[in-house]
């Protein structure tokens, strides 16, 4: 319609889109397979079982650096100054959930790569005999890095939820569920991306140590169901426009994003099978490969819905 | 900060003509498709017979607590001296977070600067001569006012302080500085 005030064009409430919800997904991919790998690592530890050479571990050296660096280039990309992305990297405002994102990742990104380059040393060290002194010394600090990266971890995780939160006017983006609904979705798609990747590439026996990741798996989906509950009940008492919100799981495409994917293939699918399947299935190839890409798509479901649905109700 | 620089929309003297809009649009070199200001007229509102339709001021409220100087990452978006919030386009990646973060949904990305662009009351031309913003001084019934809140003897400060007047979503405690006066008419939803 033309307006006489003109196009209404620009004042379309959805900003972000479908670029930065697989930006989102990717970072809490990469921190969930490093917080899942590391805390896996401490749990064997701390029982004197031997930790080198876990399928689990290989993958999250995979993931770890690879998932955030394609989120990183989708996020440079989308920015309307592709070319002058440098200037986040010099220029901070620590009023901005953004910039303490970049610090964290500044320092995050690098050390999961020196995170894989240990697992992998010995293929590392085939292509890169110079590194050998360097990951000679990384090797002795082993223990503090992995802290820190866990640490770090933690705070991209959760970052990626502030991120979205700090935006007043949006009020499924603007409650403090949201950053510890991105932590929890982020343990499930780490977990569930460490086992895919393991099972698809490094396990020699089915089952090698996916049982611990397993373990987790049901804390985290709980944390995960109780977030979203946690959500739309306090819309629901936030006064009228946050109710108006809670119109998003009820009305309209991202209310079926939500049901199918979030609810359905994120939740249900993964609970389900993990308790009414025969044991014989459970560690089969094709089992945990099914389970597992379930988990991932309603992981990518969820960020998707919290980005476009969340955008789409303003007060 | 020295300056308090506010705006009064008077929505009884108003006739939603555009010509505040079309005056920006000429002053500030606004690009066809997009716009830093307009006047929606909304409504009918009331019942027959007594109806009539709100003249709704959509541009940068200049927000005291604003939510995009915040959530700017490098700064580009500011606030100085003069209190008005601007945009420093040579620290600006474009990512939008300003854009998403403005309750009042006025800032657009410039298709010629690829910067985000919003209502900056004239600051650079107009005002640095010592004029009145484009709109203010287009408006065929006055019914905009704009001036420095600080100053005691201010045109604005003798409406503000004499007429009643509101302004949008201070719940969200940005603290716009767009004031509106109320249209008188009433009515009740059907
Ligand atoms: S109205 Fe929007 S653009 Fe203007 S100061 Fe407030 S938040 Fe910033
Ligand atoms: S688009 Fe530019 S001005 Fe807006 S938040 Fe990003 S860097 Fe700051």
């Amino acid at each position: 319609m033309n307006n006489i005030w003109g196009s209404m064009e620009q004042y379309d409430p959805v900003v972000w889109n479908w670029i930065i919800a697989v930006y989102l997904f990717m970072a809490g991919l990469s921190a969930g397979s490093m917080l899942v790998a590391i805390g896996l690592k401490w749990y064997k530890q701390s029982r004197g079982l031997p930790t080198e050479g876990l399928p689990v571990i290989k993958a999250a050296a995979v993931i770890g650096p690879v998932a955030i660096c394609l989120g990183m280039a989708l996020l440079v990309l989308d920015l309307t100054k592709p070319f002058e992305f440098y200037h986040i990297l010099l220029n901070y405002n620590l009023t901005s959930v953004m910039a303490w994102g970049v610090i964290a990742l500044l320092v995050y990104i690098p050390l999961v790569f020196v995170f894989a380059a240990l697992v992998f040393e010995k293929q590392v060290l085939h292509y890169a005999p110079w590194l050998a002194g360097v990951l000679k010394v990384c090797g002795q600090l082993e223990g503090s890095l992995n802290k820190l990266i866990f640490a770090l971890a933690l705070g991209v995780g959760v970052y990626t939820g502030f991120l979205l939160s700090a935006m007043i006017s949006y009020p499924i983006l603007n409650t403090a569920v949201l950053p510890a609904l991105f932590l929890a979705s982020a343990m499930s798609v780490g977990s569930a991306g460490n086992i895919l990747v393991a099972t698809l590439f490094f396990s020699k026996k089915e089952s090698d140590c996916i049982e611990q990741v397993h373990r987790i798996e049901y804390p985290v989906a709980f944390n995960e169901a109780l977030c979203l509950v946690l959500l739309f009940v306090g819309l629901n008492f936030s006064g009228p426009a946050a109710q108006a919100a809670t119109a998003a799981i009820t009305t309209g495409t991202w209310a079926s994003v939500f049901w199918i994917g979030v609810v359905g293939l994120g939740l249900v699918v993964p609970v389900l099978a993990s308790t009414l399947a025969p044991k014989a299935w459970r560690h089969s190839k094709g089992f945990l490969i099914t389970v597992s890409c379930s988990t991932i798509l309603g992981v990518l479901a969820l960020r998707h819905f919290v980005v476009y649905a969340g955008q789409s109700y303003i007060s | 900060m020295t300056k308090r620089y506010v705006l009064v929309h008077d929505e009884n003297k108003c006739i939603g003509c555009q010509a505040c809009n079309v005056a920006c649009r000429s002053e500030n070199n606004v690009p066809e498709s997009v716009t830093r200001l307009q006047v929606r007229i909304e409504g009918p509102y009331g019942n027959f017979p007594h109806l009539h339709f709100k003249y709704n001021r959509v541009s940068c409220e200049q927000c005291e607590n604003a939510p995009c100087v915040k959530v700017c990452p490098t700064g580009a978006a500011y606030v100085n001296d003069d209190g008005i919030v601007s945009i420093n386009e040579n620290k600006c990646v474009g990512c939008l977070y300003c854009v998403a973060a403005c309750p009042y949904k006025v800032r657009f990305i410039n298709p010629e600067t690829r910067v985000p662009d919003k209502c900056d009351f004239c600051k650079e031309s107009r005002l640095a001569r010592g004029e009145q913003p484009a709109c203010v001084s287009v408006c065929p019934t006055q019914a905009l006012t704009f001036g420095d809140a600080n100053d005691m003897t201010s045109e604005v400060r003798k409406v503000l302080d004499t007429k009643p007047s509101y302004q949008q979503k201070v719940n969200l405690g940005t603290e716009p500085r767009v004031y509106r006066i109320p249209s008188r008419r009433g009515g009740i939803k059907a």
